[in-house]
């Protein structure tokens, strides 16, 4: 099924999607991790509750209200969320005291908030939305099962619309633990090192991205999501191969490619081969010099391409690899993290 | 036109038994799981009974066949999953198989015991302890273990998150993305989860009493369970028979409070009324009601509430099986789903073990004495949880469904 995208709203570590300058310019960094830059909230959750809310919560509710309000709807009829670490601050706060205070007087706060449904169960609370509620918690397709569910979800219930978010935050401990495991780099990176794609992991990141989507095309521009590709591989030369047999059976005309290419040499001999192979001669962008590199990433790229293309801009130059597209009507999105890959066929209808 | 999703086979693990057969046989002598922790470390241990399986990692990995040093819900999700895929497992050539399985504390009993070691020095703990914390790690360990690969997930939705595995795997075979899917959850017992519940007050100190008038909270179990679905082009291709199918789910958001249930259980109704809409059934086809049922003072209120509006007052024939499970959370709704499968199967209700007093803002009463022999056609199975995630599936018997 297709799905077009009616609304978008970015809370990321290059600002948000309500900013007047969003992505204007490109950022400058030399760190370890990228961490998110949060709007002011005042606009879109109450003071009282913001207090209680741990940042993977106010970021989560703040981009899915930015999607709401560039949608222009006050609540969606369902909601799919995707997060591959859910709400890691507040998991870590109950267990850091709940082992320091050896199980004695522990209070609920951040029990009650660090399961992985928080965000999708705080967003229907605050919208009043008592429709279909799912979190997806599947590492790097987090995000892609979200949007799949909600391919199954549109086809029962046509006409509806969905909000449709992905979300994970960085804390002290996950940036340790990735870090051990590969995934992000020890050193500090700069965007060189994004684009230059030799170092041993990737800088970390964080974010939330939403949209609403919906199965009737709209009257407005908007990004069609035709198809997710989304398969698991532990060899890289085999998923080079595997996403240019998918390529090629789509025969598409492509004008612009937006990779997920993250700084780390393994990943990059991925999208070096796509890049000098079926994506030759394609205008190729990246998005992660501006988000870093996270589970649900795609999200953020997604919401690049939706973002510019509801104003009506083209995509940030600082993104773009070689020549900038001509035109953005046919763009294919490709993301790898760790053993995931995905593939979206998107389109501007 | 949507394919039938058949249930050919179940795989179970809980604390009254480590496979189908002997959680049957449990339910039908009325053996509860709940007792002192004994694999559980944890300061509450004389405080709280759990519903535990008693074997260590060690033991129910030699069961399951994989790595005691996977988390113990890595394994309790494999000794299920292994269950409902063996018979079949060489016979799905050039099928597409899905796995969905839902957890809620993913690798966290590992986790829990080097956390603090490891913010003081990551270099002094062994790096498999939080390697696959994620909960989306547990999955993809039985998934590759199993050489599931055509479409692997995990549903987090706290204590329905399973419900949405079936759900979703239905989904997919009925509109021919999947031809056959593994579909349910795990959940192994942690000192998280058990602070946490107990910081919320709900946790009871004896053997919990669901839908009892004087019921004081539940006990958190552990297991893991599973149904294997098939189209009936899989069916054929490997020989398969079905008792009964998936013929109904919905999920709806009760969006009232964090934690807590609405007290008229808006979410709970708009479940299960969506549910038997899906089915095309009417409240009055429902046979037996597996009731979520926690034996927390709100949840049996809200849910037996939301039951009697929707059901008229003409309330089928129900039992919470919690009782003898305990609360399984991600895995609950997995676990009540082979339930329901055997009580169509087998044409028996379980009793609502321990129940003595009607509750006094709902009047029906569950079923309390076990009952056998019955024409069990339509299950609804109901799973609620955190969040307001509200999650209820319906199981019909093949011969009054469109059966091959």
């Amino acid at each position: 099924m297709e799905l077009y995208i009616t609304g978008t709203g970015i809370v990321s570590c290059a600002g948000n999607s309500g900013d007047a300058d969003f992505l204007k310019e490109s950022q400058s960094y030399d760190t370890d991790r990228l961490l998110c830059v949060e709007p002011n909230y005042t606009a879109y959750i109450p003071p009282m509750q913001l207090r209680r809310m741990s940042k993977a919560v106010r970021i989560g509710i703040g981009a899915s209200k930015m999607c709401m309000a560039s949608a222009g709807i006050e609540k969606p009829d369902a909601i799919s969320v995707g997060t591959a670490m859910g709400c890691l601050t507040d998991t870590e706060v109950f267990l850091n005291k709940m082992i320091t205070q050896e199980e004695q007087m522990l209070t609920p706060t951040a029990f009650i908030q660090s399961t992985h449904n928080t965000v999708s169960g705080q967003i229907a609370l605050l919208a009043g939305c008592y429709g279909h509620n799912l979190t997806f918690v599947q590492r790097g397709h987090s995000f892609e099962h979200a949007v799949i569910n909600t391919q199954l979800y549109l086809s029962d219930n046509p006409h509806q619309q969905m909000l449709v978010g992905g979300i994970d935050e960085l804390t002290d401990g996950s940036v340790e633990a990735l870090k051990i495991g590969g995934i992000n780099r020890k050193e500090n990176s700069t965007p060189a090192d994004v684009l230059n794609g030799n170092t041993q992991g990737a800088v970390a990141g964080e974010g939330a991205a939403f949209f609403i989507m919906t199965d009737d095309k709209p009257i407005k521009p908007a990004v069609c999501i035709k198809d997710v590709y989304a398969f698991t591989e532990k060899d890289i030369v085999t998923a080079a191969q595997k996403l240019t047999a998918y390529v090629n059976s789509q025969s598409l005309n492509i004008d612009a490619v937006l990779l997920g290419q993250s700084g780390d040499e393994k990943s990059n001999a991925f999208y070096e081969s796509l890049r000098s192979g079926i994506f030759s001669n394609k205008p190729q962008y990246i998005f992660k010099h501006l988000c870093g590199e996270y589970a649900t990433a795609s999200a953020f790229a997604l919401g690049i391409l939706s973002n510019a293309i509801t104003k009506g801009e083209a995509l940030p130059s600082h993104c773009a690899l070689n020549n900038e597209a001509v035109a953005l009507k046919n763009v294919l999105l490709v993301n790898h993290y760790m053993h995931y890959y995905s593939c979206w066929v998107l389109q501007v209808a | 036109m949507k394919q039938v999703a058949y249930i050919v086979n179940t795989g179970i693990i809980t604390a009254i038994g480590n496979d189908t057969a002997a959680c049957l046989d449990a339910l039908l002598h009325g053996r509860t799981g709940v007792s002192k922790a004994e694999y559980l470390k944890t300061h509450w241990s004389e405080e709280f009974p759990v519903a535990e399986v008693k074997a260590s990692n060690k033991a129910l990995a030699t069961i399951a066949g994989v790595d005691a040093k996977w988390p113990r819900t890595a394994i309790l999700s494999a000794i299920a999953v292994k269950e409902a895929w063996q018979p079949f497992a060489e016979k799905l050539r050039g099928l597409k198989v899905g796995f969905f399985s839902a957890t809620t504390v993913g690798g966290m009993d590992l986790t829990e015991n080097v956390y603090k070691a490891f913010k003081e020095d990551s270099s002094s703990v062994d790096f498999n302890s939080i390697k696959n914390h994620e909960c989306g790690a547990i999955t993809e360990l039985v998934a590759n273990h199993f050489g599931i690969n055509d479409f692997v997930t995990t549903i987090s939705t706290a204590c329905s998150s399973s419900a949405n595995s079936i759900m979703m795997a239905a989904q997919m075979i009925g509109n021919g993305m999947l031809d056959v899917a593994i579909a349910g959850g795990a959940d192994s017992l942690s000192k998280f989860t058990l602070n946490g519940f107990n910081t919320l007050m709900i946790l009871d100190k004896q053997a919990c009493q669901p839908f009892d008038n004087n019921r004081r909270g539940l006990n958190l179990g552990e297991g893991a369970g599973y149904l294997l679905l098939m189209s009936e082009k899989a069916m054929q291709q490997c020989g398969a028979t079905a008792s009964c199918v998936v013929s109904g789910y919905a999920n709806a958001n009760d969006a009232y409070h964090q934690t807590a249930s609405s007290p008229d259980g808006t979410g709970n109704k708009l479940a299960m009324g969506n549910a038997l809409k899906v089915a095309n059934l009417l409240p009055a086809d429902i046979n037996y009601i597996n009731l979520h049922g926690t034996g927390t003072a709100n949840n049996d209120s809200s849910e037996g509430k939301a039951i009697e509006v929707l059901f008229d007052g003409k309330v089928p024939a129900s039992s919470s099986t919690k009782a003898y499970t305990g609360h399984t959370l991600g895995a609950a709704a997995g676990v009540e789903a082979v339930f329901s499968v055997l009580s169509i199967k087998e044409g028996i209700v379980y009793p609502n073990l321990r129940w003595e007093t009607q509750m006094e803002d709902v009047s029906f009463k569950p079923v309390t004495e076990l009952k056998t022999r019955l024409d069990i056609r339509h299950v609804l199975s109901n799973s609620f949880g955190f969040g307001g995630n509200c999650s209820s599936l319906v199981f019909s018997k093949c011969l009054v469904w469109n059966c091959i």
